[in-house]
């Protein structure tokens, strides 16, 4: 490594810090350390006189190293190390010290203190500019074309939204036809518009489109790579299609829960049904002018919620079978979330039923009704069309019996009322959520993409980066990562390619520059870098860790654990960290 | 026909900063026109956000430099929108540039010029619990962090000029029109929140220590007006006992909006675990009448609301809050409708989860855009199933709260605003490749 | 830095030179919570006291415990690690893993002598400048208390 030359740069930034440091002597301090070629005070050393400064002091001085103490790095270090490259300098051989915001301007009390404290903060960046080393930022191509997992809404138009801006789709169905759970529904709500006045248009756009393949009755067998070269393997019937492509669309859907058989009822008396079969029935003419539909909300979901209740005017037997149940509460059968859209499709399936018999009676058995935004108004529609909303308890599942005339009896609580309610009616609906499918479970070990607590696919951060997955290069779109109604569905989709989009725009991917490195020499092939890295940036092969550097994102988890100390941090070595702790008393 | 191969994002909220983002990136040049003295909007103003309690600045600050230091990127803050003209792929706009009286070039946002201001007024960024001077930044985050001369209350006295080191004070300064080419428009204008002075049986207005969750979460951020100490505003006092009422303009036939504001429930939940976490020996009562805490792990997080922290969910909606003149604790009258019995309740604070309405100058920004809003002032989409961000002008699309409640979340605006920057590529950059 | 007391000695009142003991604390700081939260409190002008010096890495997951133990030995009174709250981690569980190192090393601290308040771990916010004034005072003070670090180089006799 060549002799560092290290200049110094003090900012007074106005009274900021030169109010209470003393900056004179602070500069003429650092002169004195070993390695410190140029020394300089600067007025304010983000400005343009400031840095035309250090390019000449640069220059003049043949400095190889940069340090300027001043304000936080948080703000002005880019603008510092782009400074340092127009004078020739690779940006990572720059440093820091904040001398500001965490000096000057929390002991602005205590002058002398804080002038001291510069002085340490000064040498720290020094010591850890002696070992600073050049870095790259590597490229990595990115393949113009996408994958899509799952042609329903969300995949089909995630689809077309690329292929309409140039980029090359393979669209992946497992079915043998297109469309998803959209197909299935009847009418969308709240403008009560057939469904296939949606998706028929949009698997139009998408097999009429030249940019994309589609392949149905296929799955995805083998996926290795990483961002921007991924290498898929199809399984089609007996034929294997490899595909290879940048970032990867992730939209498989999810399915609508099936409670096991018993429960409610459902599976042994065939009167009742789930709202996406009553949704069937009643597109496809399957059902006869009932008298009575019994909507039970949250059956399946919900689950592992308690609610206490004060109940006055209980009857004796539904007081006895509440206190049994709390008691000999087994645990729900279902999911522990909310589904989000099942109050709005219960509502929709009664409107369809009332419009079409008038006479008919639909009673909704809810816990909290969930029509959020404007579609307020379609529980009011609801509500003037007569259907009637009952609040009962969802921890106490309503008892579902066989009555004379084909009728169910259902019993209830009514806790508006406060009474016990019988109904007898023709067809039970049970809202039941949508809920992940078990071949997620596979699908997330191929793509090494987490499932969420939910069982849902989990995203990177669920504000910030709601439809990148955690592994660079894989998006998802859809009810895959939780449920959604079609808006949302359509929304996410888009979203998605829009990210994708980026990736292959760009053709090329500068990835990080601080990165692991590991010493093969050293290496054991104990594999627990492999473990713990969150992005999959390490493999063991052949016996040893192979770093895949498109993957590291530097958090330097690694490093620090490695038993062999074979994994060195670029710009964040334990040679330059340790140097900054040995600097940190005045010697 | 050229295409101008740009665009222009119109609020600088967290879904405007958003598309900003996705658009810059996906390599059209864009220009992010903010009202205020700094980009940030309701996300910087709350403390942590649903359901997975993240502090919010920490979350949103680094998108707001990544938008600052973005090459494709330029920020036009303490601007506005006053003319467009054309259409897809070629839109000619007039924007002005507010005086901030201020040079952003010179100003190092320092604040020397505000300790020496002797005017301190009533702060909007802590929704009125906090003050400003006025020569200010918004928050301590502001992007960019520049200093700006409120003139309507400056009394000219010129000090922070004779302060200024950096000789960045400029009370001559003029407003500064731009005509700017794009090919796109996205409008990300975000939302206002009710202030329900005419609810008068609830006392906003006349009874201190009635506020609005906005005011809250203001008293609740460790870099607000009270450094985190929920410290009530009629005596200082930490209160014990904290009512939460939902609905308040929402859902409403009479008073605010008939529609559901769709995040209030979710806020109420974090807010009263946050009260909890704050003071565990608090109670906490949520009066709401249906619990909407629909998506994805709010459920389990009023779940834990109740079974880990405590916090009282009542199925009610108070008819009347009165007040104690001489402690100001403030007395509630409700029908509980599951426990079916009258109750009152005295509390010590209570808290409005108030609707989420469109901004006052939406009507106005819709006309000259020549874009449709709905009978309360939100944005239409063309189509709001098929074409959920698109407005029925072609080339101007929309995200966030300013197309309505939506989900309403954050996660929601920052989809719509990849959504939104979809639809603008798609458009723009569709020979691209 | 340092304050003179007149030490009464025998045979005379002559004054001696004994300073109050100054520790020296080392903070580590993760790039995208902790640090932020140091940098607002200094943005918000929260006074504390001088003693502590900050190094920085990407992650609280970074800190190796050898990074803590050559802290003591080079001069550290007191070593504080710091990051982000549970579930915040920029890089998803690095902070969890620090927290397990953690773990272990107060064990073998434990052994060495090193009392329980002089090496601490804390979850700081980029949003809570306040917290971490008050953490650099109340550690500030609590070494004090203690005294100079036991494995001090300069207090460790050779064998």
């Amino acid at each position: 490594m060549e002799e560092p030359r290290i200049g110094v740069f003090v900012c007074h930034c106005g009274i900021n810090i030169g109010g209470v440091v003393n900056v004179p002597e602070v500069v003429e301090y650092a002169k004195t350390l070993p390695n410190v070629a140029w020394a300089e005070g600067n007025l304010y050393t983000c400005s343009e006189a400031g840095l035309s400064s250090i390019k000449d002091a640069i220059k003049k001085n043949g400095l190889n190293r940069v340090v300027v103490a001043s304000c936080t790095p948080r703000t002005h270090e880019p603008l510092f190390r782009s400074t340092c490259e127009e004078a020739g300098l690779n940006k990572y051989l720059f440093e820091m010290a904040n001398i500001r915001e965490q000096c000057s301007w929390v002991h602005s009390h205590e002058p002398e203190a804080a002038t001291v404290k510069a002085e340490d903060i000064v040498r720290m960046a020094v010591a850890r500019a002696r070992w600073l080393e050049p870095q790259d930022e590597p490229e990595v191509d990115v393949a113009d074309s996408a994958m899509v997992i799952g042609g329903g809404i969300s995949g089909l138009m995630a689809a077309v939204s690329l292929a309409s801006q140039g980029f090359k789709v393979h669209l992946v169905e497992k079915e043998p036809q297109l469309g998803g759970i959209t197909r299935r529904l009847g009418k969308i709500y709240p403008t009560l518009e057939d469904s296939s006045d949606i998706i028929d248009p949009v698997i139009k756009a998408a097999t009429s489109n030249e940019n994309i393949r589609i392949y149905t009755s296929a799955t995805l067998k083998d996926i290795s790579g990483y961002v921007g070269n991924f290498k898929a393997a199809l399984k089609r019937g007996t034929e294997e299609v490899k595909l290879d492509v940048g970032t990867i669309v992730l939209a498989s859907g999810a399915l609508n829960y099936e409670p096991p058989k018993g429960s409610f009822q459902y599976g042994v008396l065939d009167r009742v049904v789930t709202q996406l079969q009553l949704e069937e029935m009643l597109t496809q003419g399957k059902l006869a002018e009932p008298e009575r539909v019994l909507m039970i909300q949250c059956v399946g979901s919900r689950t592992g919620e308690v609610w206490t209740y004060e109940l006055s005017d209980m009857t004796q037997s539904f007081a006895a079978r509440l206190l049994s149940k709390i008691l000999g509460a087994k645990k729900e059968e279902g999911w522990p979330y909310c589904s989000k859209i099942c109050c709005m499709n219960a509502i929709k399936n009664a409107i369809r039923i009332k419009e079409q018999w008038p006479k008919a009676h639909v009673d909704i058995l809810f816990s909290d009704l969930r029509t959020y935004k404007e579609y307020e108004d379609f529980y009011r529609k609801a509500r003037a069309l007569e259907v009637k909303f009952i609040r009962y308890i969802r921890e106490i599942p309503p008892e579902i019996t066989e009555a004379p005339d084909k009728k169910l009896k259902v019993t209830a609580y009514d806790t508006l009322a406060g009474v016990e309610t019988e109904f007898l009616c023709d067809l039970v609906a049970l809202s039941t959520p949508l809920c992940p499918s078990k071949e997620d479970v596979m699908l997330a070990r191929m793509l090494k993409v987490p499932l969420g607590p939910d069982g849902f696919f989990m995203e990177a951060h669920p504000k910030l980066r709601p439809v990148d997955c955690q592994s660079d290069g894989i998006f998802i779109a859809g009810t895959a990562c939780g449920p959604k109604d079609i808006p949302e569905s359509i929304i996410s989709a888009k979203a998605a390619a829009a990210r994708a989009s980026i990736l292959m725009a760009n053709k090329k991917l500068k990835t990080e520059a601080l990165t692991a490195d590991v010493n093969t020499d050293l290496c054991i092939g104990c594999g627990l870098c492999e473990e713990l890295c969150p992005y999959g940036a390490h493999k063991i092969e052949n016996g040893k860790s192979k770093t895949i550097a498109a993957l590291c994102r530097g958090c330097g988890v690694c490093a620090a654990d490695c038993p062999r100390r074979a994994i060195t941090m670029r710009h964040y070595s334990d040679r330059q960290i340790l140097a900054q702790v040995e600097a940190m008393m005045a010697q | 026909m050229m295409v101008e191969k740009s665009a222009l994002v119109i609020g600088g909220g967290i879904a405007g900063i958003q598309a900003s983002l996705d658009l810059a990136n996906r390599g059209l040049k864009t220009y992010l026109v903010e009202k205020s003295p700094s980009i940030g909007g309701r996300m910087a103003q709350l403390d942590k956000t649903f359901p997975t309690m993240d502090c919010s600045i920490c979350i949103l600050a680094p998108k707001m430099i990544e938008c600052f230091r973005h090459p494709k990127i330029e920020l036009l803050t303490y601007s506005e929108v006053k003319e467009v003209h054309g259409s897809a792929g070629d839109f000619t706009v007039k924007v002005v540039k507010k005086p901030r009286y201020v040079q952003a070039d010179k100003c190092v946002g320092c604040g020397t010029c505000a300790d020496h201001c002797p005017v301190e007024l009533p702060n909007e960024f802590d929704s009125g619990m906090g003050v400003r001077k006025a020569i200010y930044i918004p928050f301590p985050q502001a992007v960019p962090r520049v200093y700006t001369v409120d003139k309507d209350n400056c009394l000219d006295c010129g000090l922070c000029n004779s302060v200024c080191n950096a000789k960045a004070v400029d009370l001559e300064q003029q407003p500064v029109e731009l005509e700017l080419h794009v090919g796109g428009i996205v409008v990300a204008t975000g939302f206002d929140t009710y202030e329900p002075f005419r609810i008068t049986s609830y006392g906003y207005g006349k009874y201190k220590n009635v506020v609005t969750a906005m005011q809250l979460e203001r008293l609740l951020s460790a870099s607000g007006p009270t450094g985190g100490r929920i410290m009530r505003p009629s005596d200082g006092r930490i209160p014990r006992t904290i009512a939460f009422l939902q609905c308040v303009g929402s859902r409403d036939q009479r008073f605010g909006y008939p529609y559901c504001s769709s995040i209030c429930c979710k806020y109420a939940v974090k807010d009263a675990v946050l009260i909890k976490e704050h003071r565990p020996d608090s109670e906490v009562h949520i009066f709401y009448i249906d619990l909407r805490v629909f998506g994805k792990g709010f459920q389990e997080f009023a779940n834990r609301a109740k079974k880990e922290y405590g916090v009282k969910f009542v199925r009610s909606s108070p008819g009347e809050i009165r007040e104690d003149p001489e402690t100001k604790d403030l007395t509630l009258w409700y029908e509980d409708t599951l426990a079916r019995t009258v109750r009152s309740l005295k509390a010590d604070l209570v808290v409005l989860s108030t609707a989420l309405m469109p901004r006052s100058d939406s009507v106005e920004l819709a006309k000259i855009l020549g874009i449709d809003i709905d009978r309360f002032g939100f944005l239409v989409a063309s189509d709001p199933v098929r074409h959920p961000v698109d407005t029925q002008v072609p080339g101007i699309v929309g995200c966030g709260y300013c197309l309505g409640p939506r989900t309403g979340d954050i996660p929601d605006s920052v989809m719509q605003a990849g959504a939104a920057a979809a639809r603008l590529s798609e458009i723009l950059m569709a020979e691209s490749v | 830095m340092s304050e003179v007391e007149s030490v009464p000695s025998a045979g005379g009142t002559a004054k001696a030179e004994t300073p109050k003991f100054d520790p020296r604390i080392l903070i580590f700081t993760c790039n995208w919570c902790s640090y932020a939260g140091a940098d607002l409190a200094g943005t918000s002008r929260l006074e504390y006291p001088p003693n502590a010096r900050i190094i920085r890495t990407m992650c609280s997951g970074r800190i190796d415990p050898v990074f803590v133990l050559e802290g003591l030995r080079d001069g550290a009174d007191g070593v504080l690690v710091t990051g982000c709250h549970p579930g915040d981690c920029h890089y998803v569980k690095g902070n969890f893993r620090a927290e397990k190192r953690f773990h272990f090393l107060k064990m073998a601290l434990k052994q060495l002598g090193v009392e329980e308040d002089r090496v601490r771990l804390a979850w700081i916010s980029a949003g809570e400048g306040e917290k971490f004034s008050l953490l650099v005072k109340d550690m500030t003070e609590k070494v004090r208390e203690l005294g100079p670090s036991p494995l001090k180089s300069s207090n460790i006799k050779s064998t």
